[in-house]
């Protein structure tokens, strides 16, 4: 980030232009740089002798505008971490500052942020069966407080999706299911999209058609992703690529 | 956008048409039954006030059994009395002879009658021709005017006794009985018909439109003679009209002093009727009490049962950054849309269902008031809230990672 763009975040900040790091002494030019900075995580599952220590004192850093992908094998704690930094679940301990302000622990402060901050697409799509793919954008934006508008019919169009707005998920194919619950997770404009082995269910074609779209959505909109795959060819269409073992980063710069 | 609680409702047709209908039935009893037990109650007070009076003089000591009680114990003289005596407070006393009959299946309080007090008793326009007292398009073959006993006979102070054989002549007079027209379409009877009742054949010399004092009328001293054990000097009640401006309550003061006997405003014999029958309403009450508390448990099942199996739909609102208190009205707009359409159900059943009782039960009346409807409505939609709390409650308790990871 140039000298000129640091200095145009520090006034928007000093206004008090939604941002929460206006009230942080916390905040540092390194949170501004930066959308998200997870330090030291750690959680666990279970009790007693099942209890499983899944993120054991992880660091992660993911500067805005930036595709990151987070790669590792099966069960070395991915899911885990984007739950955490998702806030769908909360940490043991550590701290993850979002947006330059720090996030507390409270579940309504949490609900607050997943609605206005983060975009989540998951594995299964997870999309609502009973709702058309036009109504499942349009309740995860009343959730939010807001409307459908063109934003969102031009992410329809963006993502080539345009012509099942008005199908279920049952009468859509694959490709087109999770290209839907992309736009409904986009379609809010969250500073963070965060995806959970988003080509996990597809086949190489829709893969790519679909990594494709995450590349433009961040080249074009400066959209920050952070992606979790197993997949190296998925990872490699993003600017850098950190990789888990045993709850930790072990490789790259995190 | 759809609404998401109707599209989820809609999702499912089956299991919430089914729904609707338990918590219609429920509706249904509270609203039917309650009516049938209050109307039929009401539907006697409302005639017994029909009658233009504003006192009943009863036997003393009768007190709230007077809605009931038939028979000779109060002396006719007591209306000679007041006309005599209090003049200015009394413009007409009549006296009226109450005998259960039994017709068409049903016990009937039937009215012993004088002619002349018709339309006091019935409420009725006044008479034109003689003897025909209500029968404008003349289509009475007579309307009570045999006579069991004859003039000289009846101005007689004492006791009769006519013989059996000359009680059972064919077409003796007096044994006649004016009915009202839900007793003639409960049994099928017509003018001219022979009746068999109270131990005597009599004719049906009329049929009158519902809404009088009662169903049947029959000539009070045939009345007196055939249930009074032949005495014609005693009646069951005295009808008193007052002069307009008296006050009632200085007049009943006034009338007590002259006659021993109990005088109530005629408004009182609805309650009468409660105390003595309102039982019914507390059994009637309890009843419904159970089929509405069936009905909004069916809809917690439900409600409960939808939560478990879209846990992972509320997963996904939660992971939207939906609140508790946005799941929670999900949840309870559920509920609170399928009990709407089951109380919408049910006040429809009602009125079909009252429908089908009066059509196979003419005599019964089922009273189905705007009060009830919003008795129901109100009972419908406590229900809901209640029966929706603790599904909205384990819905708000869905672990976000826990649904959407065991999916």
């Amino acid at each position: 980030m140039s000298g000129a763009q640091r200095g145009s975040l520090w006034i928007l900040r000093a206004t008090g232009y939604g941002l929460r790091a206006t009230k942080s002494r916390t905040s540092t030019i390194a949170d501004l740089d930066h959308i998200l900075t997870a330090t030291g995580l750690h959680k666990s599952f279970g009790r007693g002798p099942a209890r499983v220590h899944v993120l054991r004192g992880l660091d992660l850093a993911v500067r805005r505008g930036e595709f990151l992908a987070v790669m590792g094998p099966s069960g070395c704690g991915k899911s885990t971490l984007l739950h955490v930094l998702g806030l769908m679940t909360s940490p043991d301990a550590g701290r993850i500052v979002l947006n330059g302000g720090p996030v507390g622990r409270r579940p309504a402060e949490w609900n607050a942020l997943r609605r206005t901050q983060i975009g989540f697409v998951f594995q299964r799509f997870n999309l609502l069966g009973e709702l058309t793919a036009a109504d499942n954008v349009a309740v995860s934006l009343r959730v939010r407080g807001l409307r459908a508008d063109g934003h969102a019919r031009d992410l329809f169009e963006a993502l080539g999706v345009a012509h099942v707005a008005r199908r279920k998920p049952s009468q859509m194919s694959i490709g087109e299911q999770q290209r839907v619950a992309v736009v409904r997770a986009l379609a809010h404009r969250p500073r963070l999209l965060l995806a959970d082995e988003p080509t996990g269910n597809l086949d190489s074609a829709s893969s790519d058609d679909l990594l494709e779209q995450f590349r433009l959505v961040n080249r074009r909109d400066g959209q920050t992703i952070v992606m979790i795959t197993h997949s190296a060819d998925a990872a490699g269409r993003a600017d850098r690529v950190v990789h888990m073992k045993d709850g930790r980063i072990v490789d790259g710069q995190p | 956008m759809a609404y998401l609680p109707l599209a989820n409702l809609m999702h499912h047709k089956l299991r919430s048409a089914l729904s609707a209908v338990g918590i219609g039935i429920g509706i249904c009893m509270l609203i039917t039954l309650s009516g049938l037990a209050r109307g039929s109650l009401f539907e006697v007070a409302e005639r017994l006030e029909s009658v233009d009076a504003d006192l009943i003089v009863s036997p003393r000591g009768w007190g709230e059994n007077t809605a009931d009680k038939s028979g000779s114990a109060l002396p006719d003289k007591y209306a000679q009395v007041m006309l005599q005596r209090h003049g200015d407070l009394v413009a007409k006393a009549v006296c009226v002879f109450v005998w259960p009959m039994k017709l068409a299946g049903q016990d009937h309080r039937a009215a012993g009658v004088d002619a002349a007090d018709w339309p006091m008793l019935t409420g009725h326009p006044h008479p034109t021709p003689p003897g025909r007292l209500y029968d404008p398009e003349g289509r009475f073959a007579r309307w009570l005017e045999g006579q069991l006993l004859a003039p000289a006979d009846a101005n007689d102070d004492e006791v009769f006794d006519i013989p059996a054989a000359e009680l059972a002549r064919p077409g003796r007079d007096g044994l006649e009985l004016v009915i009202d027209s839900r007793l003639a379409g409960a049994g099928g009877f017509r003018v001219g018909q022979k009746v068999r009742s109270a131990g005597h054949d009599w004719t049906i010399v009329g049929i009158v439109p519902a809404g009088g004092m009662t169903r049947v009328f029959l000539p009070r001293r045939t009345a007196q003679y055939l249930f009074g054990c032949g005495d014609i000097t005693k009646s069951t009640m005295i009808f008193v009209k007052l002069r307009p401006g008296v006050d009632l309550g200085p007049a009943v003061r006034k009338l007590r002093a002259t006659v021993p006997h109990d005088i109530v405003p005629l408004t009182r014999y609805r309650g009468m009727l409660l105390e003595k029958f309102g039982i019914l309403f507390t059994y009637v009450d309890m009843v419904n009490s159970i089929a509405l508390g069936i009905a909004f448990l069916f809809i917690m099942i439900t409600l409960y049962t939808m939560v478990l199996q879209r846990t992972r739909e509320i997963a996904i609102l939660k992971s939207c950054g939906a609140s508790d208190a946005f799941i929670l009205r999900q949840v309870l707009a559920e509920s609170a849309l399928l009990t709407g359409a089951g109380t919408a159900v049910g006040i429809a059943l009602s009125f079909a269902a009252a429908a089908a009782i009066e059509a196979v039960r003419p005599l019964l009346t089922v009273s189905i008031t705007w009060k009830w409807i919003a008795v129901a409505v109100a009972a419908a939609a406590a229900g809901a809230i209640v029966s929706g709390l603790y599904p909205a409650w384990r819905a708000v308790r869905v672990d976000v990672v826990e649904a959407l990871t065991l999916e």
